[in-house]
């Protein structure tokens, strides 16, 4: 590192502590390939998360840090203690409650199935008996999908990424994913989907820090920074940026 | 299905070779360690050395024995979970170390080759005119015998170039980490994954250019 570079770093560091009393560093961790909440379009990583967690870093005056990697690589590097929480629509599960400490819920969701623009035999997730359905690892629908009844008659496929393209291609029959994030895709891109159904499951997406004391107290700092998020309108008006809705009340 | 975005493409290319250094950085970086302990290796093998040889042969015997992509996970997730202080290893130094342990364990079998490959009758005239063993390694042995392991040590470093676009699993954003992230977003991946393909193809293609001349000048000596 060279000195004038050391030099501004100090300086905005030191910028910085005056305001709060302690700013940390937060590091994030995220996928940068979950549009439209984390992206990476012409180099810059982009989207909802990205402004919820700088709006967060505004608030507690804390420097953010994004680091990205395979969604499934994500919980691993949480556990490792080489990033602090992840921001990409992690859903709050019981097993993931009892090993995280997450804030309150920032967005309200539902899972969605997807399938490929005028399949109209699958109209949404009783019609997934016999067919083959595609999901991202380590996410939650994975487990969701295990939990019907009918958990044996499907044919369950895990993705690191691209459970999109193969559902376009016809490869797998259908994929299921947040209900928000499907329709901003099938809006926005030029993949033939389209949704089947009605969402079938609700879901609560938050923040998950360690489980420990530097964990929880970190938690609560983000968490009073969201509260005033919501209190302040900022929060909502980030969603109806992305969205064109507001995602984030229950 | 549709045309093949061509201006996107192009766009593709400078955001892409921004990560290339990254890519060719932790290759070298790789390469150069992997080298070291590899002829570390074979000089064990090749001399037998009493209890060396045997860890010689475990250490060898694992790291082919095991995918790259399971080894980077055991270093870089597992790891940790036992000895705390090994998060300090951030993803880009993981990489390296994934890379010069997997590829030095092959490395090592072909540099024993080169050397057992090397004629018993030049060591023989070596030592009939008084040299030390490390003279006969040094002068005789080493010279010839990177002559015959430069071709398949040329193939290891293409190979571990490729390689390092794992690194995106360990949270490094290297060239195909930036194309998997840049087609995530535009969806377009024929036109993402082609370009970097070509990018890849280039740099294996001008490395190969430059494995040839190496090869002339290596075989010089023995040209009439």
């Amino acid at each position: 590192m060279t000195f004038p570079r050391l030099l501004s770093i100090t300086l905005a560091a030191l910028a910085l502590t005056m305001g709060t009393a302690h700013a940390e560093t937060l590091r994030v961790g995220m996928s940068g390939s979950y549009y439209p909440f984390t992206f990476v379009e012409q180099d810059q990583l982009k989207g909802f998360e990205v402004d919820v967690m700088n709006a967060i870093g505004e608030s507690t005056g804390d420097d953010i840090e994004f680091v990205t990697a395979s969604f499934s690589g994500l919980a691993g590097m949480l556990d490792s203690g080489r990033i602090d929480t992840i921001a990409n629509q992690i859903t709050i599960t019981p097993e993931r409650q009892a090993k995280y400490a997450f804030t309150e819920p920032y967005v309200y969701d539902g899972a969605q199935v997807v399938v490929r623009e005028g399949n109209d035999s699958i109209k949404g997730v009783e019609d997934l008996k016999g067919k083959t359905v595609a999901v991202n690892l380590g996410s939650n629908y994975e487990d969701l999908l295990h939990e019907l009844p009918y958990a044996d008659q499907i044919d369950i496929k895990t993705y690191e990424s691209n459970v999109e393209q193969d559902v376009a291609l016809g490869r797998a029959d259908a994929f299921v994913m947040d209900r928000i994030s499907a329709s901003q895709v099938i809006k926005d891109k030029p993949l033939p989907l389209q949704l089947a159904g009605k969402p079938f499951s609700r879901i609560e997406n938050a923040l998950p820090f360690r489980d420990d004391e530097a964990g929880r107290a970190m938690r609560d700092r983000v968490n009073a920074a969201l509260e005033s998020l919501r209190d302040s309108g900022k929060l909502s008006e980030i969603s109806e940026k992305w969205f064109g809705s507001d995602v984030t009340q229950p | 299905m549709h045309a093949l975005d061509v201006d996107y493409m192009l766009g593709l290319v400078p955001i892409l070779l921004g990560y290339l250094p990254l890519t060719l950085e932790m290759a070298v970086a790789g390469m150069a360690c992997a080298l070291i302990l590899a002829c570390l290796l074979a000089v064990v093998r090749v001399r037998r050395l009493r209890f060396l040889n045997a860890l010689a042969m475990l250490f060898i015997s694992f790291f082919r024995g095991t995918p790259l992509l399971v080894q980077l996970f055991l270093f870089y997730y597992g790891l940790p979970q036992l000895l705390a202080f090994l998060v300090a290893i951030n993803g880009i130094t993981a990489t390296i170390m994934g890379l010069t342990l997997h590829f030095s364990a092959y490395m090592a079998e072909s540099i024993r080759a080169a050397i057992v490959g090397v004629d018993r009758s030049q060591t023989e005239a070596a030592l009939s005119i008084g040299m030390t063993q490390g003279q006969l390694m040094r002068r005789i042995v080493l010279p010839q015998a990177t002559r015959i392991a430069t071709p398949t040590l040329m193939n290891y470093f293409i190979d571990m170039i490729k390689a390092t676009s794992l690194a995106f699993t360990l949270g490094v954003t290297e060239l195909m980490g930036a194309t998997q992230k840049e087609a995530a977003s535009s969806f377009l991946y024929f036109e993402a994954f082609l370009v970097v393909a070509i990018i890849y193809w280039i740099i294996v293609e001008a490395l190969s250019w430059l494995q040839r001349r190496l090869e002339v000048r290596l075989n010089r000596a023995y040209q009439r």
